[in-house]
């Protein structure tokens, strides 16, 4: 082999045989290459497990002393870590009503921003507007606090509040969700969740562009072969089609929603009011671990803090799982379709 | 094998950046620290490193102060972070600081680790922060704010119970003759936050009234019977309860007084224990402080709330430092943070700088209870200091 390989030039020879020898060395790497992907990712679900059991271990105290009224889904549930009683209802359901509004208020306005970026944008708008709308995700959420109890909640959130009351909170139907005036401040339930629904907007609308833009061309071609308009194509061919990718865009946008702490705490009004009104101030599950952990009153306390913790992890879990089963029911229809 | 070169300079010149970016960055002296220093220069400078953390409350004080303290005593070089008084108290029994600061007072951690010693180092006051429009309207038709408050000690245990629920309840018009209060509701602004703040003028409103005591109690969290009644709102830290004050009309809360000053709010005037009405500020938080001199237990623990003197604020607290008084497992650094903390109570100047930014120091007899105390630390069974 040295034989045919005769070169003039000694610098290529070097080269060769490094090469031979680079070559000689990770000749069977595909096994030690295998193993650190295996690892790491295996890693991955350690640190997850290991998580949960923290999570549960830590909370042993609470669970065993409080039991099942901890989590029961009553009106005037009282949190006092003095005397030991503790009630955490007011905090879950301030997490899912606020990731609800959060929801309902992002999902049709990022659908329409991902197909206004994917369908109809001159293509001289559309790299900036599609930059400006990743931005919004990069700003620090203790920044959107202080924005909303400065700027949004006095000047929007508080008119907005006034209105509902005046409007929705008179007739009898609604007044579950819209009972009584808003705090002059703007801090309620309402605030929480449209500040929320701001904040998960980008990550929504980002991937679901990319969603619309990896549909094949040859759909958008057949539909209109058929004789469909612009609109018609969008609204019967390609969100149908893009739809699991939507769905699952919106499981991240929702799993941020849950998590979402600083901007939360700093405009729900942290309070324990016996009320399911979105226009009176309320509390969620992040802002009570962060406001009361660094100075506990007692290991109950510290435990019953850590079960709330566990209860956002569980509640996180299954609606991924929810979220991901009808992802698996629609794409199995519309392949079947 | 040029590539291999360039490769070879870039790696050097980036580690080289990395480097020098590690290196702390130079600070000036503070003017009153130009003179040589005092304290032995035996030992290399920044030799010695202590490293301490807890309250919030008196970190503009103490992040001059451990500045300031590398000028007399250049060996030593002190870090003070900020993590809140829970997580100081936590510090110090497990033995990862050498000295913590905290507002609340230990408890359990005491049969953790049972040498630890609370030592007062300033004071501050709390006061009840408010935003009021009278009823009457200027003749541009704008409502007029009310700039002057003065409450009883039951009546503001009373708001904060939701008792008193309207601003013109015959109560507050009968300390407020002159006022034309509004015929509104209270909102009532409290921390929801875990603070020392809150841990102060709750004691202070326990001893203002009976069934405050019996039905809320006192501590860094309560729970607040305001939120109940419906008028309550919880803000994050002494900024949040300020913007949610300033931008609610009608609202009261608290704060801790050098904010209030810093922000300028208005604040409320109280009528203490003997009957005067005074305003929070150093002589009322030093009157204060000297009717409690001989109130300090063992573990130099004091409520201070509520003084019987007639120029003393009610709502005031110390906030400490803690350390241990066996067992510190390096003596150097025992002796080091007894001369640290003896120099701040005995320097002219680092009271000056404690007072500058609006907190209180110890009245003599307490600082003698410290000092002994600090005479008395132990490092291997021998009294480190001098």
């Amino acid at each position: 082999m040295k034989n045919l390989i005769s070169v003039a030039n000694p610098i290529d020879n070097q080269l060769i045989k490094t090469r031979r020898l680079f070559t000689k060395i990770t000749e069977h790497g595909d096994r030690p290459w295998n193993f650190l992907l295996i690892s790491v990712s295996l890693l991955v679900i350690a640190l997850i497990i290991g998580v949960v059991f923290l999570l549960w271990r830590d909370s042993a105290l609470a669970r065993t002393g409080l039991g099942w009224d901890f989590l029961k889904p009553i009106s005037n549930a009282s949190w006092n870590p003095v005397t030991g009683k503790m009630q955490a209802w007011p905090f879950i359901y301030g997490t899912l009503i606020t990731s609800l509004i959060a929801i309902i208020i992002a999902l049709p306005v990022s659908i329409g921003i991902s197909i206004f970026l994917a369908e109809l944008c001159p293509n001289w708008l559309r790299v900036p507007l599609g930059w400006m709308i990743e931005l919004l995700a990069a700003i620090p959420s203790v920044v959107y606090g202080i924005w909303g109890i400065f700027v949004f909640l006095p000047q929007i959130i508080t008119p907005l509040g006034n209105f509902l009351w005046i409007t929705l909170g008179k007739i009898p139907v609604f007044q579950i969700l819209f009972m009584g005036p808003i705090p002059q401040s703007g801090m309620s339930r309402l605030a929480a969740g449209i500040i929320l629904s701001i904040m998960i907007i980008p990550t929504i609308a980002a991937v679901s562009r990319d969603v619309f833009l990896a549909i094949p061309k040859a759909q958008r071609e057949a539909s209109y072969a058929l004789g469909s308009t612009q609109w018609e194509t969008i609204w019967r061919v390609l969100i149908p089609y893009a739809s699991s990718g939507i769905l699952g865009a919106s499981i991240l946008g929702l799993g941020r929603a849950l998590g979402e702490t600083m901007a939360v705490t700093m405009v729900i009004g942290n309070s324990l009011e016996a009320s399911s009104s979105l226009l009176r101030p309320g509390y969620s599950m992040a802002s009570i671990i962060v406001n009361q952990f660094q100075d506990t009153v007692s290991s109950l306390h510290s435990n019953a803090l850590i079960e709330i913790a566990l209860i956002l992890f569980f509640i996180t879990l299954i609606l991924n799982l929810v979220a991901r089963l009808m992802v698996w029911q629609a794409s199995k229809k519309f392949q079947k379709g | 094998m040029l590539k291999k070169l360039l490769n070879v300079v870039f790696v050097v010149l980036a580690g080289g950046l990395i480097l020098s970016a590690c290196q702390p960055a130079a600070t000036p002296a503070p003017a009153a620290f130009t003179q040589a220093p005092t304290m032995e220069a035996t030992l290399a400078p920044g030799s010695v490193q202590l490293v301490a953390q807890g309250a919030t409350f008196p970190l503009p004080v103490y992040d001059v102060w451990t500045k300031s303290f590398q000028f007399v005593d250049p060996s030593v070089n002190i870090t003070y972070a900020g993590t809140g008084s829970g997580a100081g108290k936590k510090a110090i029994v497990d033995g990862t600081v050498d000295f913590a600061g905290s507002d609340s007072v230990l408890k359990d951690e005491y049969s953790q680790v049972a040498d630890l010693q609370m030592l007062p180092t300033l004071a501050g006051a709390v006061v009840p922060i408010f935003n009021l429009q009278s009823s009457e309207k200027d003749k541009d038709g704008k409502a007029i704010t009310i700039s002057e408050l003065v409450l009883d000690r039951q009546t503001l245990a009373d708001i904060f119970q939701a008792k008193i629920t309207n601003w013109n309840d015959p109560a507050i018009a009968k300390l407020n003759p002159t006022a034309k209060l509004p015929e509104v509701g209270i909102t009532v602004i409290h921390r929801a936050d875990s603070s020392g703040t809150t841990e102060i003028f709750t004691n202070a409103l326990a001893s203002f009234s009976a069934d405050w005591k019996d039905k809320v109690g006192a501590g860094s969290t309560v729970e607040w019977p305001v939120d109940k009644n419906g008028n309550g709102l919880g803000a994050k830290g002494n900024p949040g309860v300020s913007v949610a004050v300033q931008n609610t009309t009608n609202s009261i809360g608290y704060v801790e007084l050098s904010y209030a000053v810093a922000n300028k709010l208005a604040y409320a005037k109280l009528v203490n224990k003997v009957g005067k009405i005074v305003t929070a500020n150093a002589a009322s938080i030093q009157a204060d402080m000297s009717d409690f001199a001989n109130a300090f237990d063992a573990k130099l623990n004091a409520k201070i709330v509520d003084g019987g003197s007639e120029g003393s604020w009610p709502i005031t607290g110390y906030t400490y430092l803690i350390v241990r008084m066996e067992s510190m497992k390096d003596c150097l650094k025992a002796r080091k943070t007894v001369e640290y903390i003896k120099w701040t109570l005995t320097d002219a100047r680092a009271t000056k700088i404690a007072n500058d930014l609006g907190y209180a120091s110890l009245p003599k007899s307490v600082y003698d209870l410290v000092m002994a105390k600090l005479n008395n630390l132990t490092c291997n069974g021998a009294v480190v200091s001098k």
